[in-house]
């Protein structure tokens, strides 16, 4: 479903994402790790079509991003870390332009606009207008539209954040049952229990590098070390030279 | 609203059980909803929660065009009646600078909103055309730097019809001849805006700087043409002539605005004979056909280059290297941090953070720069024309008010919403060791000696330019004084007392009913000190116009215009600034001390 095939970005003379080779199947929720400046933010962009490869493709459902946005944002939700929405619409407003926009029947878009308010509990607040909305309101509604098309590949740039307790459990709940019907996901988050709990797979970048790439399990094979807290194999692996791997 | 669309109105029902790709119609539908749902809730926004500010911008833009239609009425019949082909001549060099200003004004709106706004950020995620996401933010663009056009434009035109009696027709031509020609020179900025971000990368600041200095030396050249070095006196009718025959350099068939000059004037004619009259709309509709139809070629060219470049434009900007560094200290910085006592220091220390952020951000000093550097220029030019002693003395004090003015929509703009921003900060400034009251008199000062410098510096330019008398000068020297301390003390006062902690856009602060008010009672009080200041010295102007050489006036109207007056027009000023500084302030601080963000 999501394929990256030898991407290299650079800003400048600097490279932020060195060949990157990633297929991720469908139905796995693959966990993007690494320390602040890693490259992560980039790749997500990549995959969002906002930056483009210096080098390499990027494909969503077998379209490139570079030559086929339009078809593979079709197949795309997307939840950036800061909830941008149109101060002036409300959030029932706004849901309707995400479902216009990717052309959707109205019946159908009434019955999804409507299961999505229910599934992250907007109705209190969904009829004023967003610019009124907390952080949390926003987010919550930020990840109703973009799973509101029901999308194959849906990317979440650091979801959490902002999110009270009640909401993570509902987005973990969600994000469980939309893989398990064959949904795939693709985040990028410094939680690393969050990453722990719910990922199929990690991937960890360290200076614009894949340094490690596996599940949890593999990992703490792969480290040998005594230790079997994500926490430390995480900070072995991104703190060590560039061999560790 | 379930059952409704996101609009509140039916559509049609599904073409199809999926989601698809819309059509071209379709994005543009869904992009024109979006826009005018906006409008709705801005307009709804306004007409509950900013009455006032509706209301001033309604009543001002009355005024303004009520103002400026009698002003033109005066002026075509003035024209008319000497040579009606200067009209033409007019028309052309208006239409022509106005078309070079739209370009570069549609160009960096479009900078601002298709490539650093955020909304960009979400629209080029979803599945849409680049060229759709561009016309729906060509349309906002569009709009906000041609609606000066329509206020400044429409008076004109509609004066020069009544002026010239011309038939309904021209009435009906007026708007399709604004819009289509507005289309064009936004267009063209449109389309240098992206092939500059796509093509020229990194060395578009300083291909941007360039260009902008070739303007300005152009500009500067043809005022001087046009103005400066003119051998006949300035205002005579020899000079006139000369400054006409150096205007019908705007008069170019290849120009956009030689077509919408030539289409208006063909418009206006007011033939008896019918078959005249026919011709000459036919001629002008078809200048019209001829600006819709470059209008329409244009925004294919740039919804072509749309396609092509806007997405590998954004990625490529999206991808530059942070923005510089800053290496050293300024001095500035370094004198005002050590120079005076420790127990000033943290005022000052204050002053030096709120002066680096003015320096670092870009739309706070370039306005401030164009603005005090417009009037600097049209004081500079002052000389040009003759004066008499009243005529110079009523400009000066004009000059006064227009220099408080512009220090007002300042203060209003920028000074007023800075404890707002603060108070978002306060968790920065809440836990160091500084008594809240220093925080607000470092705005203080800070927007007083921002705005003291250079207004003193123009008004002494303005009055040297008239020959006005040096005891006027101390006059309006003081008077400005009084007017930056009073302009800084109502913006730094309402500011804290009706801070704004949830919006982190100064602009909006500064559009709310706080800021309203607060450029509201600053224009109150411009107005008081220079009514008040002018009153001595028109009062001895009228008695000695008026007086035919008798003897001076001796009572109430003796004392006023005498020396006297003026020295109590000056108390009261001063008695005015006080008020206008300290009550503000004393309001602020206390709600300042209160605060609780």
């Amino acid at each position: 479903m999501i394929e990256f095939d030898h991407v290299t970005r650079t800003y400048g003379p600097k490279p932020a994402v060195t060949d990157l080779s990633l297929s991720i199947p469908r139905g796995e929720l693959f966990a993007l790790l690494g320390p602040n400046g890693a490259g992560k933010t980039t790749t997500i962009k990549m995959l969002v079509g906002l930056l483009r490869p210096s080098r390499g493709a990027v494909r969503i459902c077998g379209y490139d991003l570079t030559k086929e946005a339009r078809s593979a944002h079709l197949h795309t939700g997307y939840v950036p870390d800061e909830p941008t929405l149109y101060d002036k619409l409300t959030g029932r407003e706004f849901l309707w332009f995400i479902a216009d926009m990717f052309g959707m029947p109205r019946h159908m878009a009434t019955q999804k606009i409507g299961r999505e308010i229910e599934h992250f509990e907007l109705a209190e607040f969904c009829d004023d207008l967003t610019e009124s909305y907390s952080l949390g309101m926003k987010q919550r509604l930020v990840f109703a539209a973009a799973l509101l098309h029901d999308p194959d590949v849906l990317v979440l740039d650091e979801p959490m954040v902002g999110l009270d307790p009640r909401s993570v459990r509902i987005v973990k709940d969600l994000l469980r049952t939309r893989t398990q019907e064959g949904m795939t996901v693709f985040m990028s988050t410094h939680t690393l229990a969050m990453a722990e709990e719910m990922a199929d797979r990690v991937g960890i970048m360290v200076r614009g590098q894949l340094r490690f790439l596996g599940t949890i399990a593999e990992l703490r094979d792969h480290m040998a070390l005594e230790t079997t807290n994500l926490e430390n194999l995480y900070l072995e692996l991104t703190t060590a030279g560039p061999d560790a791997s | 609203m379930t059952g409704t669309s996101w609009w509140g109105r039916s559509g049609r029902g599904p073409q199809s059980e999926s989601c698809r790709l819309l059509s071209v119609d379709a994005e543009s539908r869904v992009f024109s909803r979006l826009r005018a749902t906006i409008a709705w809730e801005t307009l709804r926004f306004m007409l509950s929660g900013a009455r006032l500010r509706l209301a001033l911008v309604v009543l001002l833009s009355a005024v303004f065009w009520g103002s400026l239609y009698a002003l033109f009425i005066e002026g075509f019949s003035f024209l008319e009646s000497i040579h009606a082909e200067v009209i033409s001549l007019l028309f052309n060099a208006f239409f022509s600078s106005l078309m070079i200003m739209l370009v570069f004004s549609t160009a960096i709106l479009l900078y601002g909103n298709m490539y650093c706004s955020t909304e960009a950020k979400v629209l080029l995620t979803l599945p849409v055309r680049d060229e759709a996401i561009f016309a729906h933010k060509f349309h906002e663009a569009m709009w906000f730097s041609s609606w000066g056009f329509i206020l400044l434009g429409s008076p004109m035109l509609v004066a020069y019809g009544v002026v010239r009696g011309s038939p309904w027709t021209y009435y009906l031509l007026l708007l399709p001849f604004m819009v289509s020609f507005v289309v064009i020179p936004a267009t063209l900025g449109a389309i240098c805006c992206m092939a500059a971000v796509a093509w020229l990368g990194s060395l578009r600041v300083h291909a941007l700087a360039m260009l902008g200095v070739v303007v300005c030396a152009g500009a500067a050249w043809l005022g001087w043409s046009l103005f400066g070095s003119s051998p006949a006196a300035g205002g005579t009718t020899e000079w006139f002539e000369q400054v006409l025959a150096r205007l019908s350099i705007a008069e170019q068939k290849f120009l956009p605005s030689w077509w919408l000059s030539s289409g208006l004037l063909d418009a206006a004619q007011n033939s008896t004979q019918p078959e005249t009259r026919f011709a000459s709309l036919l001629e002008a509709v078809k200048f019209l056909a001829v600006l819709v139809s470059n209008g329409m070629l244009l925004q294919l060219l740039a919804r072509w280059l749309a396609r092509s470049c806007y997405r590998q434009g954004y990625s490529q900007l999206v991808g530059e290297m942070p923005a510089r560094r800053q290496r050293r200290i300024a001095w500035t910085d370094e004198f005002l941090s050590a120079a005076g006592t420790a127990r000033g220091r943290p005022l000052r220390l204050l002053l030096v953070k709120d002066l680096r952020l003015f320096r670092r951000d870009i739309a706070q000093w370039s306005q401030f720069v164009i603005f005090f550097g417009l009037l600097g220029l049209y004081f500079f030019n002052l000389r040009v024309f003759n004066y008499n002693v009243a005529y110079a003395s009523m400009i000066s004090f004009l000059n006064l008010a227009v220099a408080g003015l512009i220090l007002s929509t300042f203060t209003t703009r920028f000074v007023y919403p800075m404890i707002s921003l603060e108070g978002r900060r306060f968790w920065i400034l809440g836990l160091l060791p500084v008594h809240r009251d220093q925080i607000l008199w470092s705005k203080f000062l800070f927007s007083f000696l921002g705005g003291v410098v250079p207004c003193c510096a123009l008004l002494y330019l303005s009055d040297s330019m008239l020959g006005i008398s040096q005891s006027l000068i101390w006059v309006h020297e003081i008077c400005c004084v009084v007017l930056c301390m009073g302009l800084s003390g109502i913006a730094v006062g309402l500011g804290a007392r009706m801070p704004d902690l949830r919006e982190s856009s100064p602009a909006k602060i500064a559009a709310g009913f706080g800021g309203t008010l607060c450029l509201v009672l600053s224009s109150l009080f411009i107005m008081a000190v220079v009514v008040i200041a002018a009153t001595p010295t028109h009062l001895a102007m009228a008695t000695r116009a008026f007086g035919g050489g008798g003897p001076p006036p001796t009572g109430i109207l003796g004392w006023a215009s005498g020396p006297q007056g003026t020295a109590a027009s000056l108390l009261l000023v001063g008695f005015l600034g006080v008020i206008a500084t300290f009550l503000p302030l004393e309001l602020g601080l206390r709600a300042f001390r209160r605060l609780e963000p």
